[in-house]
């Protein structure tokens, strides 16, 4: 008979606790999950109950069908993946710069992104709106785009300084020292060691474009709305329909999953750079 | 030669400025869009004028024309407003006393006439209405064993609820075999409201002067009968503050409540793999002291100031009103006019709407204060007090006394 491992109660435990937190994260998608996969008189019952009874994909093959959500899924795409990049490059160097070259003028850059993600959104929308209507680039996607590039540069500069922290400055000194020029350094020898970094800068921004309401609400009407704004319209004045709006829902998180699980390596590894940092 | 050329440019002008006023954009929720489309269609038809709606979330409505009129010009010629905002909206969209002839003044019911003036204008015409009534099961109204039980127990024939004592004398007949005889919704306040119109208060929350009434007696007996059901004669799933309109409905499409009380529009939306399709009957709404009253849930269509299409905006609202059944034939179904809903009545399918009709003319139906502070007075004032009640623990006068103390203090009274 085979010797058995002892149990080890502590790790154990460790582990309960870690499932219970995952669990009380991701409650809220799995009910998500289970609604959308209710038949529609299903989906608001008293008392209600997690599982579905019946599995159906009704509200799916709806949803599929309703005017404008696969032209609203095609939007936002284009509008996050766009302001994901426009973000990158604005941001990276901006945080590159204010990261290695502390001047009171870069500080105070610093402190002025802080500070506008102190903001609140809604009291930038009319503004922004003026903006956009003056520049004519309402319902347009690159009006959406500078719009949510406006509140993603901020969050990409701050968390991409906190990762050129990490740089010790003499890899850049090297690369001069070999003949790089400034910007040849940072461009050939800084950024290819930050993949993390980069990753989940991205994937922050990304987000914030993809799931953003307000501005997408003001700014668009009906050539540019993004899926969100179409997701909400499930709400009608006479009535919510659960079934298809979760749905849209579930459908529009699956791209997010995805991009997060395809950079899962990168992320994990941003998440823990500089934790070994002495 | 020069007055041939000042002829062309001023021609040239002129067909400029009428080719920019042939497209209007309409502002609009998104189930509203369908109730207009028809007429929409009809109009361009008719004008030459291409009817634009954006479709925006229900409080992207708001948002959006806040936005719009904050910034000073308006991509909107028309916008399609919840009565609620009427208010909020008077001092930045037009006067359309004009389009409001007698016969259109006639065809509309005088609770949607009231709601459409502020400060002494009609600044918006009614798009459509809505209003609660009494949706209840045929199968178990009509089934002989319950009519001569019931008429055993209560002396009287089983026939749809048509006053406060009916409606809970048949919510607890029907409170039997695992369901309930019906609901008390306790998220939202409007259905305790249009019992208060049904005690024969002057208005709800504020009287016509705008002072606070929350605390009059029509109230007060409105909320005490209002949570009898609930509380007294156990009647209604206990859970009431969790039940909104959509639990409400949803109690009663899976059977578990024989009766609700419901917004009219959801007769034609019963689903078909429902317990109950094919099994619903429907009546006006109930009536108390003062007779049948519901508080209306029209929509109405409003110009902005800073349109820049106005004239086209006033003729697609006139021809609207002017074709207002175009919309019945839209999944929503609802009208706004007497005459509109009048030549449905007889059709198949459209059995509700002679007890709409019937509770959107009714004298006592009402609705809410046209006042700008209205939601706030909802959610601070009305809905603890409300809710508190429905606890069942609390005296009702007290909590509405207290309710309208807190009313003052936010109207500065």
């Amino acid at each position: 008979m085979a010797d058995r491992a002892p149990i080890d109660l502590t790790k154990l435990i460790i582990h309960a606790v870690a499932l219970l937190l995952v669990l009380s994260y991701a409650l809220p998608y799995l009910y998500l999950v289970s609604t959308a996969l209710k038949p529609a008189v299903d989906v608001q019952q008293i008392p209600p109950s997690f599982l579905p009874q019946r599995l159906s994909l009704e509200n799916f093959t709806s949803v599929i069908g309703t005017v404008g959500l696969p032209e609203a899924f095609l939007n936002s795409a284009i509008v996050a993946v766009l302001t994901t990049l426009l973000s990158l490059l604005i941001a990276v160097p901006a945080a590159y710069v204010s990261a290695l070259y502390r001047r009171r003028l870069t500080m105070l850059f610093m402190l002025f992104a802080l500070i506008t993600r102190m903001v609140p959104a809604v009291s930038l929308g009319v503004p922004l709106f003026q903006i956009m209507k003056t520049l004519g680039l309402l319902d347009t996607t690159i009006g959406l785009v500078l719009a949510h590039t406006s509140t993603a540069v901020p969050l990409a500069m701050l968390l991409m300084a906190a990762f050129f922290e990490g740089v010790p400055k003499e890899l850049e000194e090297a690369a001069r020292v070999d003949g790089c020029t400034r910007f040849g350094a940072f461009w050939h020898i800084v950024l290819p060691v930050m993949p993390s970094g980069l990753a989940i800068t991205a994937l922050f921004s990304f987000i914030a474009s993809w799931n953003e309401f307000l501005y997408a609400l003001l700014l668009t009407s009906e050539s540019s709305k993004t899926a969100p704004i179409v997701i909400a319209e499930f709400n009608s004045v006479y009535g919510l329909a659960w079934g298809p709006m979760t749905a849209a829902a579930v459908l529009y998180s699956l791209p997010v999953i995805l991009v997060t699980l395809v950079l899962q390596k990168q992320i994990v590894g941003g998440l823990t750079f500089g934790a070994v940092k002495g | 030669m020069n007055k041939t050329l000042f002829g062309a440019v001023a021609a040239l002008c002129l067909a400029t400025s009428a080719a920019q006023a042939e497209a209007i954009t309409v502002l609009v929720e998104g189930g509203g869009h369908s109730l207009q489309q028809a007429a929409a269609d009809a109009f361009t038809k008719e004008t030459g004028i291409e009817v634009n709606f954006v479709e925006v979330p229900y409080q992207g409505v708001f948002d959006k024309l806040t936005a719009e009129i904050a910034s000073g010009t308006s991509n909107y010629d028309v916008a399609t407003i919840d009565v609620v905002w009427n208010a909020a909206f008077a001092s930045h969209v037009e006067d359309l006393s004009d389009l409001f002839t007698d016969a259109v003044k006639a065809d509309i019911p005088p609770a949607l006439l009231a709601d459409a003036t502020v400060g002494g204008k009609l600044i918006a015409m009614p798009a459509w209405a809505n209003a609660e009534i009494v949706f209840y099961r045929k199968d178990l109204w009509e089934d002989p064993a319950n009519q001569a039980a019931f008429k055993a127990q209560y002396g009287y024939d089983l026939a749809p609820p048509a006053d406060w004592q009916q409606w809970r004398d048949m919510a607890k007949f029907f409170t039997k075999d695992g369901m309930f005889g019906t609901d008390v919704i306790g998220a939202t306040s409007e259905e305790w409201m249009a019992e208060v119109l049904q005690a024969g208060s002057p208005g709800v929350i504020l009287d016509d002067a705008g002072q606070v009434i929350l605390d009059n007696q029509a109230h007060i007996d409105a909320l005490v009968n209002y949570r009898a059901p609930l509380c007294e004669d156990k009647s209604a799933p206990d859970n009431a503050l969790e039940i909104n309109w959509g639990e409400a409905q949803n109690l009663f499409y899976q059977g578990q409540t024989a009766m609700m009380k419901f917004w009219a529009h959801a007769y034609k939306m019963t689903p078909e793999d429902s317990k109950i399709a094919g099994k619903v009957g429907v009546a006006p709404m109930i009536g108390g002291p003062a007779g049948i009253a519901g508080i209306p849930g029209p929509w109405y269509n409003v110009i902005p100031s800073t349109s820049e299409h106005k004239d086209a905006a006033r003729q697609f609202i006139a021809f609207a009103i002017a074709h207002n059944g175009l919309g019945i034939e839209a999944p929503l179904g609802l009208a706004a006019t007497n005459s509109a809903y009048a030549s449905y009545t007889d059709k198949p399918g459209y059995e509700h709407f002679g007890p709409l009709l019937a509770t959107l003319s009714a004298p006592a139906t009402k609705g809410r204060p046209i006042n700008e502070h209205y939601q706030e007075l909802v959610d601070e004032a009305v809905m603890p007090a409300f809710q508190g009640a429905l606890e069942c623990q609390d005296n009702v006068a007290e909590l509405l006394h207290d309710a309208a103390a807190t009313a003052r203090d936010i109207l500065g009274q």
